[in-house]
């Protein structure tokens, strides 16, 4: 099933670090993004793989963009 | 409100147990809740769809009702309503906190206006205990209607897998907006935990869910004084990152400055920018309250103001000492936020602290940044004591930003490549004037600068010189 993560609020994406095909579990990091003057990194919530990176490094990312896309175990 | 049908609100009909070896049966479930062989029923076990006992938890003399799913889903008629309404007063008498065990489908529509008026006694029976006694409820199934408002006016809700809390149904829904959509989306533990804010903690399972409710009635209803010799002192410091711009995850920082293994996260999923706990300090129930700079940076907005707000007045009506740990930039800008009510409900954060009776003290370790400073339990809001780490900033703003605006022009006028150069200077020169822990100090705000690896010992004697068993004497509505 393709779990979503979005952003939570309005950032630049600093890094993009997991790739489509990437396999990920729990609090491992798609993407690092900044915003209120910090590194704010983006974590998996599920164990799967990475079907979709949706952002580049220096996006601009709204609340509501997709990060990625996973597919769950 | 509306009443629902008289039948079990549950999608599967399996095929009929007999009531003594039905799990739904409320004998079996108030024993499983209950310290073994201590539960002596307060009402009669008959067809009223309700059952009260009193009986003890971990040790601590406690009242508890549960729905009776064997008859008629738990609907609640005038009968059943009586019996949770005794089982207050009960509560009530003996100082006792109050569990309810909820399976219903709500209000007995065969009653009509009759189960309405004996469920809304309920109500108010709820909101005279609000704050004197502790109330936490744990939903085993569907809690429909006014089985839905029960456990929304208590101080806590513990969903179970199969719990579903809605106010009408999925038939009702359909019929009247055409939405179609089943009971787990409608009000199971993922628009609960995540969205709603209604239910406190998640559980696996059912014996999950009661055991996390007898954790809690033993932190609620068994304070324990707190030792201050018990309190070992650990580097604190370790759980965060080392760069100060980096975000980390504040749950580790919480669960060691309680005593290990004491947590109990209430509002894990919610408004997860802000975490809110009960557990033990020196054995002593504490709550505590962490910006959580992993997500959102920490900052406060509306829904994390509003928790928090709420967890302060529940601490502070049942007299449990408060440690705020602050790590934040600032409220979240933006138009979402505004339209959002961050003021108003951003103000229920200010009022609850301002107005709190509890010892209560503040840690900022890394930073303190403008209004959402002050409304975390500033020293100008009553905190006990404050306390920083050494390092840790207080501040309208960061000292960049802050010089981008003061000199504004200044900047403007050199070169675009010298720009960053000369912000850096100005920052320095500004940190000199305004910032930094030391002025903090000078004007009053912080008491104490303290090293992480010593701070658990100094939360412990600040609490402890202060803990004299003062308390708000107010509600606690369910902000």
């Amino acid at each position: 099933m393709g779990h979503h993560v979005n952003a939570e609020l309005v950032a630049n994406v600093l890094k993009v670090v997991a790739q489509p095909g990437d396999r990920v579990e729990p609090e491992d990091t798609l993407v690092i993004l900044e915003s209120m003057k910090m590194e704010i990194p983006v974590q998996a919530e599920v164990a799967g793989t990475v079907a979709e990176v949706g952002v580049s490094e220096g996006d601009v990312v709204t609340e509501g963009d997709l990060i990625a896309d996973i597919d769950a175990d | 409100m509306t009443t629902t049908h008289d039948a079990p609100a549950t999608a599967q009909k399996p095929a009929k147990l007999p009531r003594a070896e039905d799990p739904r049966n409320p004998n079996m479930r108030l024993a499983a809740f209950f310290d073994e062989g201590t539960v002596e029923l307060i009402s009669a076990d008959d067809d009223s769809g309700m059952l009260a006992a009193v009986g003890t938890v971990d040790g601590v003399h406690t009242v508890a009702f549960c729905s009776d799913a064997t008859i008629m889903g738990g609907a609640m008629g005038h009968e059943g309503c009586k019996v949770v309404v005794a089982a207050y007063d009960r509560a009530m008498a003996d100082r006792a906190p109050i569990v309810g065990l909820w399976h219903s489908g709500g209000a007995r529509l065969a009653e009509g206006v009759l189960s309405l008026h004996a469920v809304g006694l309920i109500f108010q029976a709820m909101t005279r205990a609000s704050g004197k006694v502790p109330q936490i409820s744990v939903v085993l199934g569907p809690a429909a209607g006014g089985a839905a408002y029960g456990p929304a006016l208590t101080d806590v809700v513990i969903l179970g897998p199969e719990g579903r809390i809605f106010v009408t149904g999925p038939d009702v829904v359909r019929s009247v907006t055409g939405e179609d959509v089943d009971m787990l989306r409608l009000g199971g533990p993922e628009p609960h935990g995540r969205r709603s804010g209604v239910v406190h903690v998640l559980a696996e399972s059912e014996a999950h869910a009661l055991g996390e409710g007898r954790r809690l009635v033993a932190l609620l209803g068994d304070q324990r004084v707190l030792g201050v010799d018990s309190v070992d002192d650990v580097d604190l410091s370790e759980h965060l990152p080392e760069s100060k711009k980096r975000a980390y995850d504040v749950h580790l920082l919480v669960g060691h400055v309680l005593d290990e293994g004491s947590m109990v996260e209430l509002h894990n999923k919610w408004a997860p920018n802000i975490v809110t706990a009960l557990g033990r300090f020196g054995g002593r129930t504490v709550g505590v309250i962490a910006n959580n700079p992993l997500r959102l940076g920490g900052c406060l907005d509306s829904p994390s103001a509003e928790k928090a707000a709420r967890f302060v007045r529940t601490c502070d009506a049942y007299g449990i000492p408060l440690i705020v740990l602050v790590d934040v930039p600032g409220y979240l800008p933006g138009v979402g936020q505004e339209w959002d009510g961050v003021v108003r409900r951003g103000a229920k954060l200010l009022h609850a602290f301002g107005e709190a009776q509890v010892p209560r003290v503040t840690l900022v370790t890394r930073k303190a940044y403008g209004g959402a400073y002050i409304a975390m339990n500033s020293r100008s809001l009553g905190a006990t004591r404050v306390f920083a780490w050494p390092g840790a900033e207080i501040a309208v703003m960061g000292a960049i930003a802050a010089v981008r605006i003061l000199h504004r022009r200044k900047i403007a006028a050199v070169a675009e490549d010298l720009r960053p150069t000369v912000e850096l200077e100005l920052a320095a020169e500004h940190e000199k004037i305004t910032g930094g822990v030391d002025k903090a100090m000078q004007i009053g705000v912080v008491d104490e600068v303290v090293q992480p690896s010593l701070t658990r010992s100094a939360l412990a004697v600040a609490l402890a010189q202060v803990d004299t068993g003062s308390r708000g004497q107010h509600g606690n509505i369910p902000l």
